[in-house]
């Protein structure tokens, strides 16, 4: 009897973790299903519309984010997947897949394994110029097909509220005196975007850039470092700098936009323009597809990105997170692409850090 | 008095019928999911995300916050039972909690961990409430060098958690560090040890190790020592009830413990494991009878425990004081207060009270809940360990694989673990100890980085370590840690 209970409690358990892990792992699984029938049929996709021009997809879409949930990546996708559905522009339901690690590394490798298939896109940004350059991904932006991009963000230099640097240009004229009296902190290892876009902008007010004290302090580290003073300087994203910046508790020197920025706090920021840099850096966030994949079914989703881009739903999505409208078409992006990227490659160079 | 104000509307909406039922749901949810081995708090409001969209963000935070202590709370399940961590906060509860339950006594075990849990949660709400306004200097008070120090004196009890040869627990310790140098090197950018393979970029995941060298370990020892009837007969799940010595025995841990766990989880990157970790190692130091521990010793059991639950009440000073999650939960949380168009920062307090206090508030709740909960199970739960060895040890297996893969869905993660097991099975026929392994694993990569950050920051100058007063006390104590037994041995033949 006492078996037959503890047997049939047990069954129950399992029961409740099928249903749990059934949740948990079948957008996984689907696609895991899905990439083995895309690729068989794909094939099949591209020489039915080779004849009219006209494509339009035939199966589910899978949007991968090169990160884990919760960050800029992910949030991108989502709610582009989620506003493409609802609003009824792509009818073909799309379902984002998490692929992390390796600041978009293990993403990318994926991707990669895609080529040829139409049923699938990816959100990338700067990184994928930059951690390819560091010789941290066998794949750059050249192994895939840029379709559109959507989103802008900026990035921001902020100090303690009692530094003495009120603004970029001091903080500068001292740095040029002695480049090592400043430790920058941001969140990722050198050669990637916050210590890039500091460095870019202190190389156009004429620091020695290779002299540069950049310390890298992952996931909260940063924004603890400049509060209890192991930093001075934290580079970053504007909108990890907005709350603690409208608390009083740091200031924000400049913002790497050329504008001033929407918004209650965030037009209060200037831009370094403004103080008298000519410098700027746009973290863009747009879509890719992988390689080969058919003309048509670019022109197909290049089209439904500048729906989306126009449509009220995801001006709302943007102001809620802050984002800027930046949409670029798939020539107009591969173009800006090849040239931010050999712009970063000259930074990376002089700083010693581009992958032999 | 505003805060008081906001106490009070913070239990308006706790006590309000819509949140009591979610605050219900959350910690059933949670203490449900953290009951599987590998799958943690992570999964469990990653999956609940999607399901909040529209809801009122209050009562979405309240429930999300309940499946996140929820999932500790049940986390120590089945580390207990089967030895397989449920979540990385319960490694150091299976170090006692399993030779408890081996020895026919696992219901007391469930019980230790069900009040410790709940006491370490309770109390550590309390200290939240009164507190947390000011915390929020604690939490950023961590420079790197203090950091470092930190690591180091939880270094210090390696020698401490194993049992017999000194010198295997070092060699065990090294390894551990070693495999925590694989992937990327933050301060430089380089991939370390990696092979090429893009999967190894990001390094290995705890929860890979800890399953590996624990759950997949004592699986391949039980098959081979099928045979033997291991001590107890395993089947037994003995009473629930605590004797009087019992309860006494726990309020020490619990009292200290709750207070530490609870100061270790507002430093961000500490977190609830490395909390229970330093919490067992101090019980250990302190006690009288540090024979005791690891062979199922109450205090070996109450210390974590509390102090993981209590922690991640610390978790949620960072995240809502300043938006600065100190977890890769509390980051999932956060971007949980985006999607609800909340953000969390040093002006949540004034700008939306009833989110922040009602949070806050609704802890209580679920505390009583996952007592509620938890407690009349035990019996049930329990009974887990009087399915046949063979179907047992079958579904560890695959419980630690579904944990596993749901990580980051990848299969590569599967050999690792495969690899791992194979290794801890080896270290124990070797009497290599495992967890000074883990130890080492956990503490490894986070000292090596505020290291070269501190070098950095002060070009290389040593003396940063001494300048500031928290990492000056922190190196004090190291070494008082590590000379101690030393004198002590001094003393007692002095003595004689």
């Amino acid at each position: 009897m006492k078996k037959l209970l503890a047997l049939s409690m047990f069954i129950l358990m399992l029961l409740f973790l099928a249903a749990c892990g059934g949740d948990d792992t079948s957008s996984e699984g689907d696609n895991a299903g899905e990439d083995d029938t895309s690729s068989e049929e794909s094939s099949g996709d591209e020489s039915s519309s080779e004849g009219d021009g006209e494509w339009a997809p035939s199966e589910s879409i899978e949007i991968v984010a090169p990160a884990g949930a919760g960050g800029g990546w992910d949030t991108t996708a989502r709610m582009s997947a989620q506003v493409l559905n609802e609003e009824g522009i792509i009818e073909q339901d799309m379902g984002v897949v998490n692929k992390e690690g390796a600041g978009g590394a293990v993403g990318w490798a994926y991707m990669a394994e895609q080529a040829g298939s139409n049923h699938n896109l990816f959100v990338s940004s700067s990184p994928i110029l930059l951690v390819p350059l560091n010789g941290q991904s066998e794949y750059g932006h050249e192994d895939f097909t840029p379709i559109a991009n959507v989103i802008a963000d900026y990035g921001a230099f902020a100090v303690r509220d009692d530094a003495e640097w009120d603004n970029l240009n001091e903080l500068f004229e001292d740095m040029k005196e002695d480049p090592q009296s400043v430790t920058v902190v941001g969140t990722s290892s050198p050669g990637s975007m916050d210590h890039i876009q500091f460095v870019r902008f202190a190389k156009a007010a004429g620091v020695d850039i290779t002299k540069i004290k950049y310390v890298s302090a992952p996931d909260a580290g940063g924004i603890t470092q400049l509060l209890n003073g192991s930093a001075d300087v934290f580079s970053t994203g504007v909108a990890e700098v907005v709350e603690q910046a409208r608390a009083g508790e740091i200031r924000v020197l400049a913002v790497t936009s050329e504008e001033r920025l929407e918004g209650e706090t965030l037009s209060t920021f200037p831009t370094a323009m403004e103080q008298g840099i000519d410098e700027s850096f746009i973290n863009w966030r747009g879509f890719f597809g992988p390689k080969d994949m058919d003309p048509a079914a670019v022109e197909y989703y290049e089209a439904k990105f500048k729906e989306l881009s126009d449509s009220g739903a995801f001006a709302d999505v943007r102001s809620n997170y802050g984002w800027n409208e930046m949409f670029m078409g798939s020539e107009e992006y591969q173009e800006f692409l090849d040239q931010e990227k050999e712009a970063l490659k000259g930074l990376l160079d002089e700083l010693g850090l581009t992958a032999e | 008095m505003g805060s008081i104000e906001g106490i009070l509307t913070g239990f308006q909406v706790a006590f309000s019928i819509e949140g009591v039922l979610f605050v219900l749901l959350g910690v059933f949810v949670g203490t449900f999911i953290g009951m599987l081995p590998g799958l943690g708090p992570i999964s469990a409001i990653a999956i609940m995300i999607p399901i909040t969209y529209g809801m009122e963000p209050t009562l979405a935070l309240v429930m999300m916050a309940g499946v996140y202590y929820g999932a500790v709370f049940g986390g120590s399940t089945s580390s207990i039972l089967l030895n397989a961590p449920g979540i990385s906060g319960t490694v150091a509860s299976s170090f006692d909690g399993y030779p408890m339950a081996q020895q026919g006594k696992a219901g007391k075990a469930l019980a230790i961990a069900a009040l410790s849990s709940f006491a370490g949660g309770t109390v550590s709400v309390v200290l939240l409430m009164i507190f947390a306004p000011m915390l929020a200097n604690v939490a950023i008070s961590f420079g790197p060098p203090a950091y470092f120090a930190l690591m180091l004196l939880g270094l210090t009890a390696i020698a401490s958690l194993s049992e017999g040869s000194t010198i295997k627990a070092l060699i065990s310790a090294v390894v551990g560090f070693m495999v925590a140098t694989i992937g990327i090197d933050p301060q430089t950018g380089t991939a370390r040890f990696t092979f090429g393979s893009t999967n190894l970029l990001d390094g290995i995941d705890f929860l890979v190790i800890a399953l590996g060298l624990f759950a997949i370990a004592e699986v391949c020892y039980l098959v081979m020592n099928r045979h033997k009837s291991l001590g107890g007969s395993g089947k037994d799940i003995g009473s629930l009830k605590l004797s009087k010595e019992d309860a006494k025995e726990m309020s020490g841990p619990i009292g200290r413990h709750s207070i530490l766990g609870f100061i270790l989880g507002i430093l961000p990157g500490a977190g609830a494991t490395i909390a229970s970790f330093i919490s067992y190692i101090t019980e250990k130091r302190i006690s009288k009878n540090p024979d005791k521990f690891g062979k199922g010793y109450v205090k070996g059991l109450a210390a974590p425990e509390t102090s993981n639950n209590a922690a991640t009440s610390g978790a949620f000073v960072p995240l809502l004081s300043l938006g600065i999650p100190g977890s890769g939960t509390t980051a999932v949380m956060l971007g949980a207060f985006l999607v609800l168009g909340l953000q969390p920062g040093p002006m949540l307090m004034g700008d939306e009270p009833e989110v922040f206090w009602g949070i806050i508030a609704s802890m209580y709740i679920g505390n009583i809940f996952l007592l509620i909960l938890n407690l009349p199970l035990i019996p049930y739960i329990a009974r887990i360990l009087t399915i046949p060895r063979p179907l047992l040890i079958s579904l560890v297996i695959m419980f630690s694989l579904i944990g596993v893969y749901a990580i980051s869905f990848s299969v590569f993660d599967l050999y690792l673990l495969l690899a791992f097991g194979v290794l801890g099975f080896l270290m124990r026929m070797f009497a290599f100890p495992a967890p000074p392994f883990i130890l080492a694993f956990i503490l490894g990569g986070m000292m090596e980085q505020s290291f070269r950050q501190s070098m950095t920051i002060s070009d290389g100058n040593i003396s940063i370590f001494f300048e500031s007063n928290i990492s000056l006390v922190l190196i004090i104590l190291s070494a008082l840690s590590l000379s101690f037994p030393i004198l002590k041995n001094i003393w007692a033949k002095k003595k004689a």
